[in-house]
């Protein structure tokens, strides 16, 4: 069993190559590594997950992982559960742009601003997944007038 | 003629990990959007693997090309168990060792001696769709 | 190797130290092999620097003494110099590295090991090593303190 000097959440993304969603995990997921939860997540690799990799698949066998998907083939949850066991998270971007009213969000080589806007509000909705299984508060990230408490 | 042949598939490891991985997703973006848009079209990896009817089809019985970022070769892994009759390898480190001195940084955005290396490989990967191209080798 | 092979796994990452060798604090592992001491990169080293491009050691006849620089190795991240954990001469490199560098990374304790020096004292020099199981120690310290970054 892999040994965490604090308990982190493995986040694995598609890699999505045809589409623009795809390029929006991978921002996305980086986005949440090395910014927003550097300390509380790593990224497994989708690739070597497939080829076999023991480092990713014993981590995603003991401790709790997001699966960020570009559309609803959901490669990276299926290959979590396939190889190691379910994520406890499951996020398709493409489901996150129709409820956000996202349209053309450009190519999955370049995205386009509002692709770039896409990615962040994926990698907001990683974070808040993140928390919650961390059993974490979220982090305050706007003033909120007359809060009361903690 | 060309024309009405089936495209070579590309899969790309695009490996989040590391830089590597970065160039190899940029450089399949290269070869299959700017340099041989007419012969080629990028197949993802996960698809092949898990077994999508679709993606399977495009490589069955044919050749095809893995662009890899480092020597665990996923996306050759990948595509050997996947139907592919041929698997034509390149993989980013090897590209590095005859480019001595650029150092790939970043996997979102490449820096420019990552991009330099993507560029470098798509030219060598572009050498060799036009090989499997002449000899009539995809499905 | 009759002995279990110490790991250690940190995030996703699972490091081994071969209880049979003896490592030096910049990461080298020492196997004596009589009056002479093949050297290498640790599995802890190899991981931590990346994917190998140029091994280098320096070649037949080079004399160096503890921490004189006995290989440069390049690797897709940084340019390493290496610190030779013994006093000796190389008498060996190994030449499987020039077409096939990615042997440190694949089989750092076998395949990909990177020279061979001829030593004059084996007692003094394992007793500027540390076993397996003190590196250990230290690699999961800096490995930690690498993650809390």
């Amino acid at each position: 069993m892999p040994n965490l000097p604090r308990k982190k959440v493995g986040l694995i993304s598609c890699s999505g190559e045809e589409l623009p969603e795809g390029t929006v995990t991978r921002r996305a997921v980086r986005k949440v590594l090395e910014t927003l939860r550097p300390d509380d997540t790593v990224t497994l690799c989708l690739p070597l997950f497939l080829a076999g990799g023991e480092g990713e698949r014993a981590f995603a066998r003991y401790y709790p992982t997001i699966s960020v998907d570009g559309c609803d083939k959901r490669c990276a949850a299926l290959a979590t559960e396939k190889y190691s066991s379910k994520p406890l998270a499951s996020i398709v971007v493409t489901e996150i742009a129709k409820e956000s009213g996202y349209g053309a969000i450009g190519t999955a080589r370049r995205l386009d601003e509002s692709g770039l806007r896409l990615a962040d509000a994926v990698a907001d909705k990683i974070a808040e997944e993140t928390d919650r299984l961390l059993k974490r508060k979220p982090k305050d990230t706007t003033r909120r007038a007359g809060r009361e408490g903690s | 003629m060309s024309g009405t042949r089936p495209k070579i598939p590309v899969v790309p490891c695009s490996g989040i990990g590391k830089s590597l991985g970065a160039a190899a997703r940029e450089a399949a973006y290269v070869l299959v959007e700017d340099l041989r848009p007419d012969k080629t079209r990028i197949v993802a990896l996960s698809l092949l693997v898990l077994g999508d009817e679709e993606a399977r089809r495009e490589v069955a019985g044919g050749e095809a090309v893995a662009i890899d970022g480092c020597k665990l070769e996923c996306a050759a892994k990948g595509l050997a168990c996947s139907g592919a009759a041929k698997v034509h390898k390149i993989a980013v480190f090897d590209v590095v060792r005859r480019h001595r001195g650029l150092k790939p940084e970043g996997v979102c955005d490449l820096n420019e001696d990552g991009l330099r290396l993507a560029r470098a490989t798509a030219d060598e990967a572009a050498k060799i769709v036009d090989e499997v191209d002449a000899e009539g080798g995809h499905a | 190797m009759s002995a279990a092979i110490l790991e250690l796994a940190v995030d996703k990452f699972l490091f081994r130290f071969p209880p049979g060798l003896f490592y030096s604090e910049a990461g080298i592992w020492v196997r004596f092999e009589g009056l002479r001491a093949r050297i290498g990169l640790s599995d802890f080293t190899q991981q931590r620097n990346g994917d190998v491009a140029f091994a280098e050691p320096k070649e037949e006849g080079t004399a160096v003494r503890l921490g004189d620089e006995v290989a440069v190795v390049e690797t897709i991240k940084v340019n390493l110099s290496i610190p030779s954990p013994v006093d000796g001469k190389v008498v060996e490199v190994n030449g499987d590295l020039l077409a096939a560098p990615e042997l440190v990374n694949q089989d750092p304790y076998g395949k990909g090991w990177l020279a061979v020096l001829e030593i004059e004292d084996d007692e003094a020099a394992r007793g500027a090593l540390k076993t397996a199981a003190d590196y250990l120690a230290l690699a999961k310290a800096q490995a930690e303190a690498e993650v809390r970054r």
